[in-house]
């Protein structure tokens, strides 16, 4: 199959330095600790731990679909921004594979929270009534808190970052 | 005169040299990212993320929260206690036929036309058709559905498709009677062919995905990875048997864009309304049909019948008989009869794959019907094959597992 499209130009990358190394290292740093969170999903899904919850982040490791296939996405994105690290700031490249790296974060988190929800909104099996209390509801969302979604907040700040780039694009 | 594709692609080239003039182009974020998700090394995580979400919403909203949350607590705590108590004589053939038994505690277990037939329909498949439409068109509208095809165009040539195979592969996730039609979209025979015998055998529909998260939510896994090895292994064995072409086509990949609402909510009723006007009278026609067979012996007949296949064979109870003809019918009610049968895990397993593999239900098989009976009759044939054999292969790996 072949796909048509357009000659792309990526503008150069200029040095690392200043604000642009800080976000390159914050980059590196998060797309470390993704991988690590997405390594340990595996792990603890093939049975190196029974799963374990320490503070406020807990991995269960009890269902293949969640841990095994969604800590191979993890790991992914874990991998994508770090590759996508140097010169975050300034290519435009660069900048999108951090960008994809963070989507694989938000789409697991997402689903995370939508499954916190869902499962918050019915009233438990054993009652008569249909719809939870809604002290039984905001209950649902306390912690403990899967890996995506505690990393969710730190990497909705590059949001702000790609948000600049697209108005210097519309520009 | 017949031109090569080479020829073809030169003169593209020439027409373009002398029609197009390139300008200079920016490059936006979005533009760079959406040529990331066609590109192998990072379209494939995408693909996964994709695939990943597209299952968490469904189990989260079918599953989770309407099926197990609104509907099984209103079949079971009202509505089916509700008929056991009002209906006349338990023990006469019609209370067996629309309530089914009368000592079930679940509506799954009673199998009743109204009943299972109405906890099935509604309770299941709707919620699961709904959410699967709903997260297909959203991938659909907003450019994503193309560039998967473009990703997925070397894997699938590989068993005589090309990239679009993609789009009957997951419309026929939510009912295959749509994905029969929608290989339409396939440009030879022989891909036509492919495709829809492949759907046929290994793409669960989603009233089969509803009732296989009700029943065995826990082995869901394994059946899927039976079914992708099946899908994969006759899919490449029937593209080197079957003579035919299997072409490269040219693909125009849109920009990304966020899906217009009014368009995604005017697909999802045209789509739901269409599944639901098919899918429950079949449900409920399919649980009469199937209590008139039982009461008429047919059932119990053919599961002597077919004993030594069923039990030597595939290594499954002779029991699976009566939901194997069930699943004729619709294979969403088979799955559900398959629950009340007592079985080991691996048994339950390979009952779900059988099921599966068997016989299209009857709508797909007359909408196959109208792609052409000698189409059919070769699907057929070659249904009928790949149940002996990869059943067969099962049980040996079962055997060999230790399992079976």
């Amino acid at each position: 199959m072949k796909h048509t499209g357009t000659n792309r130009t990526i503008r150069p990358s200029s040095p690392l330095r200043g604000p642009g190394m800080v976000y390159s290292i914050y980059v590196a740093l998060l797309g470390l600790v993704t991988l690590g969170f997405g390594c340990a999903d595996i792990l603890v899904w093939a049975g190196a731990s029974d799963g374990f919850t320490w503070g406020i982040l807990t991995i269960t490791g009890d269902d293949f679909f969640r841990w095994a296939w969604g800590g191979v996405v993890m790991a992914c994105g874990g991998v994508l921004l770090i590759s996508g690290a140097a010169h975050a700031a300034t290519s435009l490249h660069q900048a999108a594979k951090v960008a994809v790296g963070a989507i694989l974060v938000w789409l697991i988190a997402g689903t995370d929270l939508l499954a916190m929800l869902c499962a918050a909104i019915p009233a438990d099996a054993s009652s008569p009534a249909f719809l939870n209390t809604p002290a039984g509801f905001f209950a649902g969302f306390a912690p403990p808190y899967t890996p995506a979604v505690l990393l969710l907040p730190f990497t909705v700040g590059l949001l702000l970052v790609f948000r600049g780039r697209v108005r210097r694009h519309e520009t | 005169m017949v031109l090569s594709p080479d020829a073809r692609w030169e003169m593209v080239d020439i027409l373009a040299t002398r029609t197009v003039t390139p300008g200079s182009y920016e490059p936006s974020l979005a533009d760079v990212a959406g040529e990331l998700t066609v590109r192998p090394l990072t379209g494939i995580p995408v693909a996964l993320a994709a695939l990943y979400a597209f299952w968490s919403i469904f189990t989260s909203f079918a599953g989770t929260l309407m099926t197990d949350g609104f509907m099984v607590k209103l079949f079971d705590g009202y509505w089916l206690p509700y008929l056991q108590s009002v209906w006349p004589d338990p023990g006469s053939w019609h209370y067996f036929i629309f309530v089914g038994n009368p000592l079930a505690e679940s509506s799954l277990e009673a199998f009743g036309v109204l009943t299972s037939g109405f906890f099935v329909s509604i309770g299941v498949v709707l919620p699961a058709v709904l959410v699967f439409y709903l997260t297909m068109t959203l991938m659909e509208d907003s450019g994503y559905l193309p560039r998967l095809a473009v990703l997925m165009d070397t894997v699938l040539h590989r068993i005589g498709l090309h990239g679009y195979a993609i789009v009957p592969t997951i419309l026929g996730l939510g009912c295959n009677v749509p994905a029969v039609t929608a290989t339409r979209i396939l440009e030879t025979k022989k891909q036509r062919f492919i495709m829809m015998t492949l759907l046929a055998l290994f793409i669960p529909c989603g009233a089969q995905l509803g009732i296989m998260m009700a029943v065995i939510p826990e082995s869901v896994g394994v059946v899927f990875l039976c079914l992708l090895i099946g899908f994969g292994l006759f899919g490449f064995i029937l593209s080197r048997l079957i003579p035919g072409e299997n072409p490269e086509i040219l693909v125009d990949v849109p920009a990304y864009h966020w899906p217009v609402p009014e368009y995604v909510a005017k697909k999802l009723w045209n789509r739901t309304k269409a599944f639901l006007k098919e899918a429950v009278p079949f449900v409920l026609v399919g649980i009469l049909l199937v209590n008139l067979l039982y009461l008429g012996g047919v059932i119990q007949a053919l599961a002597d019948l077919l004993e030594p296949v069923f039990v030597v064979w595939f290594g499954v109870p002779k029991e699976t008989a009566g939901p194997l003809i069930a699943a004729f019918l619709r294979k969403d009610l088979a799955i559900a009869q398959l629950s009340t049968i007592a079985m080991t895990p691996y048994q339950l397993i390979a009952s779900v794959v059988l099921v599966t593999i068997y016989f299209p239900c009857v709508a797909t098989f007359v909408v196959m019907l109208r792609e052409g009976w000698r189409q059919l009759l070769a699907s057929v044939a070659v249904l009928l094959a790949v149940v002996f054999v990869y059943g067969g292969m099962i049980h040996a790996i079962g055997i060999l597992l230790g399992v079976a």
